[in-house]
């Protein structure tokens, strides 16, 4: 679609507030033979039921649960159908009802966007909201040429069999066409892997520097292998509840607005449209993008997905002015280096054409202005493809708690992973609590959610 | 295939005159598959579990395109609509996104020159990959196509902007979109 009509621009409402109350996720790695995918499923359902603070028996709050929604990225990794009803029964959450929801590498995100519905509209009160991947049972390369499937199979699949090499056109248009450096990317690389390190459930974890990254072996050139995520195992899981329930079980729930976009599985279909603007942008601003660069929008350098997305939730949970002074997190989808790069201008953390001021201001990094991916993000800590929007879902509710340095800096939870705790181990617990956003994506940009976590005790302040 | 094929045959022979009597106990059943070599034991059991299969896979509507490549020519489609898109969609599609109809055939005279419009030096491709690498995947820009449609530089360096011709392998096709690769027209 290429031309809005009214309707296709209506902001989507929850018929009842949702809310966010505890989360849980296993470590990640690249093998994890010790457990079968149902038991890193339950290690994370214990972490959401036992480590949360909630105010009921774990028991007594699995009984509240009415509904579960599933996050798998691709039946082809386990050769599993309907795992769905496997890690339904071996959390003994028989009879109640599940759905699985599958949208590529933004499967977590949409899971949690069908949970949020299921209480929005009075069908459930608790919903578990689950994903995963077990992404270790072929070996990379095999695993490269399934994730590949997800180019489209008759005109680019056979054309590299490698997802690199479909972000990597996009980051040499990007360069090309805004003249950015390559130092950017690398930096993204260096931020995302260092902040893994302070993570227990970070899978590559990593002090880099730029020139290393640079030097690095190529995957598609221009990405080096450091650019780009990994092959990964684990499990991650979030609990939504309507307000009456929420604040049974928590002193400090958080409140949940989630939109969704889409855009063409093949970057070749992208067809040159107007720019659609977040609420603080102007009319015309973007002009010279299309009479300056003749650049078509959005072109190969942007995801109209995550602008879609991105419009929409931020109208949805009122937000209208620079997000980075309206929000004090962001986690977004690095699988590439290129993909971050790219999204800084989608969600309006910059203006399109200059995305790499986001991070050559400082504002990306911990400390600044609107720090993003502390979490580690999917290049240093995790991206078990179905888990990985409820991961960084996860990260934003602790973060907006105040629990980072309870999920990350309790030697315990290192030592429950077989890691020990780094003795230059880095809180990196945000000060401002106010609001939290991640962006969960697939493809080239097929399909985006953009939620929001708004913390209701601090907005109150 | 044809183990599948015998066995199937066989099940539709017509019983025997003389049917034995139900009571009898069946034959022993035979384990008639492989046994799963054991990679690991510790921490847990680990074991090989191959997979070998075929799809039957249609180009639909769109077979038109596939066998224009095998003859030498880049079919490219367009709607008939007027005010509809006017550039032509390649990668083809059969029906409209816009206004919902039939596209029609356009067959696109050779020479075909596209332009560079991005490309990436594919060092390290996946499992299966049927072309010899290193090699540059391009994404070429054809004059009066709305889309930019991806394929691969069957030698030189690309840049963008480069001018690149459509070539098609014609002889021993693949049957496949590497029947379509491109050449420096410079």
């Amino acid at each position: 679609m290429i031309k809005f009509q009214p309707g296709n621009l209506r902001v989507p409402q929850f018929q009842r507030p949702v809310y966010v109350v505890a989360g849980g996720t296993t470590d990640y790695r690249k093998r994890y033979p010790e457990y079968k995918l149902e038991e890193l499923c339950m290690m994370a359902f214990k972490m959401l039921l036992e480590e949360n603070d909630l105010k009921l028996d774990p028991l007594e709050v699995k009984g509240l649960i009415n509904m579960a929604c599933y996050g798998e990225f691709a039946d082809h990794f386990q050769d599993q159908l309907l795992c769905e009803a496997k890690v339904h029964d071996y959390l003994g959450l028989d009879p109640l009802p599940n759905v699985g929801i599958k949208t590529g590498g933004a499967t977590g995100g949409y899971a949690t966007l069908v949970g949020a519905n299921m209480v929005a509209s009075g069908y459930a009160n608790c919903v578990l909201v689950m994903g995963w991947e077990r992404m270790d049972e072929v070996d990379t390369r095999t695993g490269n040429f399934y994730i590949a499937t997800a180019a489209c199979k008759d005109f680019e699949t056979r054309l590299a069999r490698m997802y690199a090499a479909y972000y990597a056109p996009m980051a040499r248009r990007f360069a090309h066409v805004f003249k950015v450096k390559e130092e950017v990317r690398a930096a993204i690389a260096v931020k995302n892997r260092g902040y893994a390190c302070s993570s227990p459930f970070a899978q590559q974890p990593g002090k880099h520097t730029v020139e290393e990254v640079l030097a690095g072996r190529i995957a598609c050139d221009p990405l080096r292998m450091l650019e780009c995520c990994a092959m990964s195992v684990g499990a991650a899981c979030l609990l939504l509840c309507d307000e009456e329930t929420a604040y049974k079980l928590s002193d400090n729930p958080m409140r949940l607005y989630i939109c969704g976009g889409t855009h063409t599985l093949r970057v070749a279909d992208r067809r040159n449209m107007a720019i659609p603007l977040l609420p603080h942008e102007t009319p015309g601003m973007y002009d010279w993008m299309e009479k300056e660069l003749g650049e078509p929008y959005p072109g190969f350098q942007s995801f109209l997905a995550s602008r879609f997305a991105a419009y929409m939730a931020y109208r949805m949970a009122g937000i209208k002015n620079d997000p980075c002074d309206e929000l004090d997190l962001v986690e977004l989808h690095d699988a590439f280096t290129i993909s971050d790069l790219q999204t800084y201008g989608d969600i309006g953390l910059r203006p399109y054409g200059r995305e790499e001021e986001y991070i050559t201001s400082g504002d990306a990094y911990y400390g600044g202005r609107c720090p993003s991916n502390l979490s580690g993000g999917l290049l240093g800590t995790m991206h078990a493809v179905g888990a990985t929007g409820i991961f960084q879902g996860a990260e934003c509710l602790w973060q907006l708690q105040g629990k980072y340095d309870k999920f990350h800096g309790d030697p315990k939870m290192w030592t429950r992973f077989g890691k020990t705790k780094p003795q230059d181990w880095q809180s990196l617990q945000i000060p401002k609590r106010r609001r939290a956003l991640w962006i969960s994506h697939a493809g080239v940009g097929s399909h985006v959610t953009c939620g929001i976590l708004e913390n209701p005790e601090v907005m109150k302040k | 295939m044809k183990k599948v094929k015998k066995k199937t045959v066989k099940a539709r022979k017509p019983a025997p005159k003389k049917a034995k009597p139900r009571s009898q106990a069946p034959a022993e059943i035979r384990f008639t598959g492989t046994p799963m070599p054991v990679e690991q034991t510790e921490p847990a059991m680990v074991i090989q579990w191959p997979r070998t299969l075929v799809h039957h896979h249609t180009y639909g509507l769109l077979s038109p395109f596939f066998e224009g490549l095998k003859q030498g020519v880049l079919r490219a489609t367009r709607c008939p609509t007027p005010g509809c898109e006017k550039g032509l969609w390649l990668p083809p599609r059969a029906d409209c996104p816009d206004c919902h109809s039939r596209m029609e055939w356009v067959e696109l005279a050779n020479p075909v020159i596209g332009e560079v419009f991005t490309f990436t030096h594919v060092e390290y491709p996946g499992y299966g990959i049927e072309l010899s690498y290193p090699y540059y995947q391009i994404d070429v820009k054809i004059p009066g196509c709305c889309t930019i449609m991806k394929g691969y530089l069957v030698r030189g360096e690309a840049k963008i902007g480069m001018k690149v011709r459509a070539c098609f392998r014609t002889k021993k096709p693949t049957n496949t979109i590497l029947d379509l690769y491109w050449e420096p027209a410079e």
